[in-house]
């Protein structure tokens, strides 16, 4: 099964998403962490996030760029957070797929989702706001943009947390479409 | 407690003053801390978590403190989350304190409306 998971920033994302990742049956729950801790404002970000995941048996493997690189064990939960870090990664960082980071994303969670059984994906509302940025920001507004339509189509589930309320946007059954369709 | 949320401009203001007529409303951007845990209704209430900030008042309790003293508050709070992270440190830390304080809020409240477009959807508790 694979969820997604989207909100605004602050909105409760992660805490849901972990919810709905310990609900999987499988014993093994791996944490893939994209957030780069570049700052001190980051590293507070992670230890936050660590300090909630606490005591809730995740294994914690960070990929900062080339998903497609990963290899996890099969009978595992795999939860990612959060697209957004990865997609500014794989566009901005020394060593990023830069142009083509959206096809080298969706690459590497399909093999992702070729080797797990359940996923739990966070993603991020980013393109909301109204305000106009530059030429770049655009261009990671319209890469993730994509990436959350393609996910959104291959979900089984697509939750919005609204302030830790979620609102199913998709889903509840299992979905036919294919993998292929990323 | 309850909660009318949205984005700027959605009508949420309006959304509130027609369903509670009878109410009187408090601003986010004026009010002190003393008459929002006395208060029956707050719009702007983003605006009071700024000036908090501002003031470098601590938030760690807060929505404990003020969902204790304060059950039957009506808050009207602008969604603030949503687009790029800001260059700017503050506005980083303001965007996340709102979402933080609204969640935290939203779960004691017993209904959450969201506003869109002057149209009001419970997306937590009864209609009404």
């Amino acid at each position: 099964m694979l969820i997604l998971v989207t909100g605004g920033s602050g909105s409760g994302k992660s805490a849901y998403a972990e919810e709905r990742a310990v609900l999987f049956p499988a014993k093994r729950r791996i944490y893939v962490a994209t957030m780069y801790p570049y700052d001190l404002e980051s590293r507070h970000r992670v230890d936050r996030h660590r300090r909630m995941r606490w005591g809730k048996d995740f294994e914690t493997v960070e990929c900062y760029t080339h998903l497609d690189e990963l290899y996890l064990p099969r009978d595992c939960t795999v939860l990612l957070e959060c697209m957004s870090n990865l997609v500014a990664n794989e566009m901005f960082m020394e060593g990023g797929a830069g142009e083509r980071a959206e096809e080298e994303i969706l690459e590497g969670i399909r093999q992702l989702r070729s080797q797990v059984r359940d996923m739990v994906i966070v993603t991020n509302e980013i393109s909301s706001d109204g305000c106009l940025y530059e030429r770049e920001t655009v261009r990671y507004q319209e890469v993730l943009g994509h990436i959350n339509q393609k996910l959104a189509r291959i979900a089984d589930e697509v939750a919005e947390v609204v302030y830790g309320i979620p609102l199913i946007l998709k889903g509840g059954r299992a979905n036919e479409e294919p993998l292929e369709q990323l | 407690m309850e909660m009318i949320i949205g984005g700027a401009f959605q009508g949420k203001e309006s959304y509130a003053r027609e369903k509670y007529p009878e109410i009187k409303w408090k601003k986010g951007t004026e009010l002190t801390e003393e008459e929002l845990f006395a208060a029956e209704g707050v719009l702007d209430f983003q605006e009071y978590v700024r000036r908090c900030l501002l003031e470098g008042k601590e938030l760690s309790d807060f929505s404990k403190r003020l969902f204790q003293e304060n059950p039957d508050l009506i808050l009207v709070s602008q969604e603030v989350g949503y687009g790029v992270v800001p260059v700017d440190a503050f506005d980083r830390e303001y965007r996340e304190a709102v979402g933080r304080v609204c969640t935290e809020l939203a779960g004691c409240s017993a209904r959450v409306t969201r506003v869109v477009c002057g149209i009001g959807m419970v997306i937590k508790g009864e209609k009404c």
